[in-house]
């Protein structure tokens, strides 16, 4: 590293290593030794002084010798000629007396880092393997796979590998761990070391002789080794049995990991390893360590996701204390959104709620965002809380409670009311776009609802000119011409002074483009507008029913005690992005309550629409009443016009099923109960032209397959398809959710 | 493994590297950095950080980040823990572990991170087998060195390496023998605003000092084992033995070790020794708010609470506070907010308070208007969760130890809100 005056340094040094009466008094030689050191470590360039640092090495005083080895380690890659001088003496400590003197000097050899070193290294290496010393062996063996790396290309030298897979049987614990470590990098490319039987069950025998580290490292290994019969797997089982119960969370997690994976025919092995890790896993989660903590909430998390309710009896221990760092009280809240059950569901929210009012803007938010999620399935109670919360007439808050209501009403239809009586006054409290957004957007839905959402949306209108973020006035002009559509007396005057802004004024050219757009379709006439803006929805929310999904232990447990529960792929990136910026909801996709006017709205709702071209063509009508006697004549008379199978699993939950198919506007006529053989379902529907479709979907008790038959009323191929891939999309997703 | 560590003072400087593969550049450390500016207290910088072609794995303690450079996916609670292993060596050689104890001690530092790791693998990391690597410095060593000129490394490896048992040495020799337990509680406890316990729960361990010559088997039994939830025992525990008997079976490491951890959580009630009674308002006339806080004993059974402290973080909206302790010491900072009142000891006869006035800042009122009280004390002779030792034997050796037990309460995470 370029330091200025590191160059007065290097020569001041190379006098004093030169000074013959430094040199003679061993004190001031190892003190001015200690000086370069202490420069190389904070980064200077010491390369200067190879050359005096070599001659340092021919000594007997063992710290010295350690000293100029740890330098040359350092800087032998750019100075590879002068190293070679050194090489003498390095051979020569490797057959002294000492065995410390041996193992230092084998081990700075073999961390030369430069090439041509290993014709020297090969002999004292192989007699290094064979010393009596086992700290010598130790040396030696990372040598083997220190030297494989310098020449990384070289192939791999069989009576070598041989000779390492033999000291596998060593006496010493550490040898036989390094030898594993050593192997799995000389073996790269033929994929690691193999673990036969013998080998396992050597392993598997000497576990409780080794230290932490190495339990924890030969666990990982074991993970390659795959039983012969039940009864082995199961001898292994027991014998792992104790490291479950260890003081180490690394050795812990990494015995539950190769649990889960050698179990993985037996669910209900996995569940009970699962249970009996709770403790342990909980103890981590108050660790005194912040770090340790962390890494066990985020595999708290991911059991979550198997076995919900996993740690529902403990959800006290989740509870925040005020002195945590941000990203425990973060994956806190996370884990307590997904321990609410009907039991502590007032003392989460409470808890959460105080949450909302904490100093750190992130945290409140967080909880916040974690109250709206609670809300799919209490709704009640925290539309309370989150209307309480807009009392307080804070502007962090507010903005995030009117992004969670947005989610809310988008979700949860039955909220819309509260909803609207809370938000009068909001507007005051609101300075950021995401918020402004989300109360413009609820003010052009639901205008109809709120006595002064004309006012408010006019106040937004007046001060346009000054508004900074123009995905606020998009979103303004289509709550604006919505709420015309419903309220025109009371809009007609704001939305034309809007229009005539964005068209006349506005620089951005996608308002402007907006702006053009619903002028010329307002020319069209007013049902024109009604077709276009008031088109049926179409339906991230079963986007959102599909996002936890109960998953099967298997599917994570490769991942178990890797990184990727602490970071969780993708996810990491937008926590981690969004930290300190604007809001820390990442499970909430906040685009998806946007796409309400299908093409309108906005780039990434665009996408979404694409995404589900099916349901955008065939609109069915949200509220078609079809009664059973009407439903059971029309059946009786049609002919089956189109009869699919479909592969299903298991039993049906007519509860999530019927919510499915009411988002996609397809009403369930009747239903069969629970666990019935067979299970039958009649479905209904109507599109925009009057057509009738008339479903059955028959489960047979032997098959896992579902069968579905279609009935219509008109003959058309064309939306036939479509009903039926919209039927079929459903089914599928609740049909992942169950498995 | 660990490819790299770095070390990284709070203000964001790199004050030591070490490499045990190839040199990895400084630049790595700017990915950190930029997360360390992003998190506006140390204590927030995550502890995972990916960069495009690392991990950055970090432990916080003693105000310096230890940054582990990492290369490929590794078991994160692996390399935490090492990690945490290191500073605690350092801790254990110098006393404290601080930035400039690490830069005075440079040499030693790096002599014991090269015997700690070899090829980023953990090679030696127990304390007392690295010490007879490397010698300790201590004051006297330094001048006996000094004058005699020998050094701080061993002459002779340490002889454990060589023993059947991995955790003890042999031809271990004392004149006096002597085993001493330390059983010490934390309890970890949030209580709510009327008093009421919201969670509580206790941490426990017991650390042994065993100096005993040649090879003793020593059994340890309690009076109600039933208590601990979940255990976890020092590896020389017979597992076997405490699963069906409920008794600890262990030929000990010689000198100091962590025989086992425990929990006690809410299965089982946890008695909350001490209470504070609070009355804050911030709604005074002439933007005065008051402030009074009383701390008295609990659940104690009888023995004196000491080493009492209250920590507060108070709400920015507090400008000064001008308050008068029945005892101790109480300090406000105006720039961090922070109250600190060192109480001492809990007199029941006449319990401490804190009493007096804030001055507030004029205008709006502060959501986060109720500032959390973060209580320590000390209870000696006492294990709150009433765990007890029956008895200590020792077999295999002929000689009679000396035996000492000592009980201990803490406040761990303690805290009370308002």
């Amino acid at each position: 590293m370029p330091y200025l005056g590191s160059e007065d340094v290097v020569k001041e040094l190379k006098k004093a290593l030169c000074n013959p009466h430094i040199q003679a008094d061993r004190l001031r030689y190892r003190n001015v030794i200690q000086r370069v050191i202490r420069h190389m470590t904070q980064g200077l360039d010491m390369s200067g002084v190879f050359m005096e640092m070599v001659k340092a090495s021919a000594t007997v005083d063992i710290v010295q010798k350690k000293l100029v080895y740890l330098y040359m380690c350092t800087y032998a890659p750019l100075k590879p000629d002068l190293a070679l001088l050194a090489i003498n003496t390095l051979c020569k400590d490797c057959s002294d007396p000492n065995p410390m003197v041996r193992g230092l000097a084998l081990r700075s050899m073999c961390s030369l880092r430069m090439p041509g070193v290993q014709e020297y290294t090969q002999q004292p290496i192989l007699n290094g393997l064979r010393d009596k010393a086992s700290y010598v062996r130790r040396v030696a063996v990372l040598g083997c796979a220190k030297m494989h790396n310098l020449h990384g290309d070289s192939e791999v030298d069989g009576a070598l590998v041989h000779e390492l897979y033999s000291l596998l049987r060593d006496q010493d614990p550490i040898v036989v761990v390094n030898c594993l470590r050593s192997l799995e990098e000389i073996l790269k490319h033929e994929g690691g070391v193999v673990i036969n039987k013998p080998i396992a069950h050597h392993l598997l025998n000497r576990m409780s002789k080794l230290d932490q580290w190495g339990q924890a490292e030969v666990l990982t290994f074991l993970l390659r080794y795959q039983p012969r019969s039940e009864e082995e797997l199961f001898d292994i089982l027991n014998l792992l049995d104790s490291f479950l119960k260890s003081s180490s969370p690394g050795v812990v997690i990494g015995a539950t990991k190769l649990f889960l994976i050698l179990a993985k025919k037996f669910p209900h092995v996995q569940t009970d390893v699962l249970m009996r890790v709770k403790g342990p896993l909980l103890a981590a989660c108050s660790s005194e360590s912040r770090e340790l903590c962390f890494v066990a909430l985020c595999h708290v998390r991911q059991i979550l996701h198997s076995l919900p309710g996993h740690f529902s009896s403990h959800y006290k221990k989740f509870f925040c204390s005020y002195w945590e760092p941000h990203y425990i009280k973060l994956q806190k809240v996370e884990v307590l959104c997904e321990l609410v059950n009907d039991e502590n569901v007032q003392q989460v929210l409470e808890e959460l709620r105080g949450y909302c009012t904490d100093v750190s803007v992130d945290f409140a938010q967080a909880a916040i965002f974690a109250i709206g999620g609670i809300a799919r399935t209490y709704t009640d109670q925290c539309v309370q809380i989150l209307t309480e919360l807009l009392g307080l007439q804070q502007e962090h808050i507010t903005t995030v409670v009117v992004q969670t209501f947005r989610d809310l009403v988008w979700l949860c239809p039955q909220c819309t009311e509260a909803v609207c009586q809370a938000l009068p006054g909001c507007e005051e409290n609101i300075q950021d776009s995401e918020g402004k957004q989300a109360l413009i957007w609820l003010l052009g839905v639901h205008g109809e609802k709120i006595p002064n959402a004309p006012y408010v949306l006019e106040d937004f209108v007046e001060n346009v000119k000054s508004e900074t973020f123009p995905a606020v006035k998009m979103e303004l002009l289509t709550a604006l011409l919505r709420l015309f559509l419903s309220r025109p007396a009371e809009c007609q005057d704001v939305l034309g002074r809007l229009l005539h802004y964005c068209i006349e004024e506005e620089k951005d050219m996608a308002v402007r483009d907006r702006g053009l757009f619903y002028y010329r379709l307002l020319l069209l006439g007013i049902d024109e507008v009604k077709r276009i803006l008031c088109s049926p929805k179409s339906d991230p929310s079963l986007g959102l029913l599909e996002d936890q999904p109960e998953r099967p232990v298997n599917s994570w447990a490769s991942d178990f005690n890797t990184l990727v529960p602490v970071y969780g792929r993708a996810r990491w990136a937008t926590i981690f992005k969004h930290q300190g910026t604007e809001h820390c909801g990442p499970e909430l996709p906040h685009s998806a309550p946007f796409a309400t006017s299908g093409h309108l709205i906005s780039e990434e709702n665009k996408e979404r629409a694409q995404e589900l071209p099916d349901s955008e063509a065939l609109m069915l009508i949200p509220n078609c009443q079809l009664t059973a006697e009407y439903f059971e004549k029309t059946w009786l008379s049609l002919e089956v016009a189109h009869q699919q199978v479909l592969p299903w699993q298991g039993e049906v939950h007519p509860s999530t099923l019927q919510m499915a198919l009411q988002v996609v506007n397809i009403q369930t006529i009747a239903l069969s109960r629970v666990g019935a053989r067979p299970w039958k379902a009649y479905l209904g529907a109507q599109d925009a032209s009057g057509c009738l479709f008339l479903a059955e979907l028959l489960l047979e008790p032997e098959n896992s397959e579902m069968q579905i038959s279609v009935k219509q009323s008109e003959k058309r191929t064309e939306t036939l398809t479509r009903f039926f891939s919209v039927l079929e999309t459903v089914i599928g997703t609740v049909g992942d959710m169950k498995s | 493994m660990i490819h790299s560590l770095f070390l990284i003072n709070s203000s964001g400087d790199i004050f030591l590297e070490k490499h045990w593969k190839s040199v990895v550049s400084r630049s790595v450390c700017d990915y950190f950095f930029e997360a360390q500016e992003r998190a506006t207290e140390a204590e927030n910088v995550p502890p995972v950080i990916p960069t495009p072609h690392h991990y950055l794995l970090s432990v916080y303690r003693h105000k310096i980040f230890f940054v582990a450079v990492i290369q490929t996916e590794v078991p994160p609670l692996f390399v935490i823990e090492f990690l945490h292993r290191v500073v605690d060596t350092f801790q254990d050689y110098f006393g404290v572990c601080s930035e400039p104890v690490i830069k005075d001690n440079v040499v030693v530092v790096y002599e014991v991170l090269e015997e700690m790791l070899d090829n980023g693998f953990p090679l030696a990391t127990e304390s007392n087998i690295l010490k007879e690597l490397i010698k300790p410095p201590t004051i006297l060593r330094t001048v006996v060195n000094t004058i005699t000129g020998s050094t701080n490394v061993g002459d002779q490896l340490p002889t454990g390496q060589l023993s059947v048992v991995p955790w003890r040495r042999t031809g271990v020799k004392y004149t006096n023998n002597e085993a001493y337990f330390d059983v010490i509680e934390e309890i970890d406890a949030i209580i709510d605003k009327s008093g009421s316990t919201i969670t509580a729960e206790i941490q426990g361990v017991i650390d042994a000092c065993v100096k005993l010559t040649g090879m003793p088997d020593l059994t340890l039994s309690f009076m109600n084992p039933r208590l601990l939830d979940d255990v976890s025992f020092h590896p020389c525990v017979r597992f076997k033995r405490w699963e069906s008997e409920r008794i600890l079976s262990f030929i000990p490491p010689d000198g100091n070790f962590r025989l086992l951890s425990y929990h006690v959580s809410a299965q089982n009630l946890v008695a909350i020794p001490v209470y504070v009674k609070h009355s804050i308002s911030f709604r005074g006339s002439n933007s005065l708010g008051r402030f009074e806080i009383t701390v008295g004993p609990k659940q104690t059974m009888g023995k004196t609470i000491e080493g009492v402290t209250v920590l507060s973080q108070m709400p920015r909206g507090v400008l000064n506070m001008s308050l008068t302790p029945s005892q101790g010491t109480h300090t406000f900072d105006p720039v961090t907010k922070m109250l600190s009142w060192d109480v001492g000891k809990i007199n029941p006869q006449k319990l401490p308070s804190l009493k007096g006035t804030m001055s507030l800042q004029a205008g709006a009122s502060k959501p986060d208007e109720n500032p959390t009280i973060n209580l320590q004390f000390k209870i000696q002779q006492l294990a709150i969760s009433g765990l007890k030792v029956n008895r200590l034997d020792m077999y295999g050796e002929k000689y009679k130890p000396f035996k000492g037990i000592k009980y201990m309460t803490k406040a761990g995470k303690f805290q009370v809100r308002t």
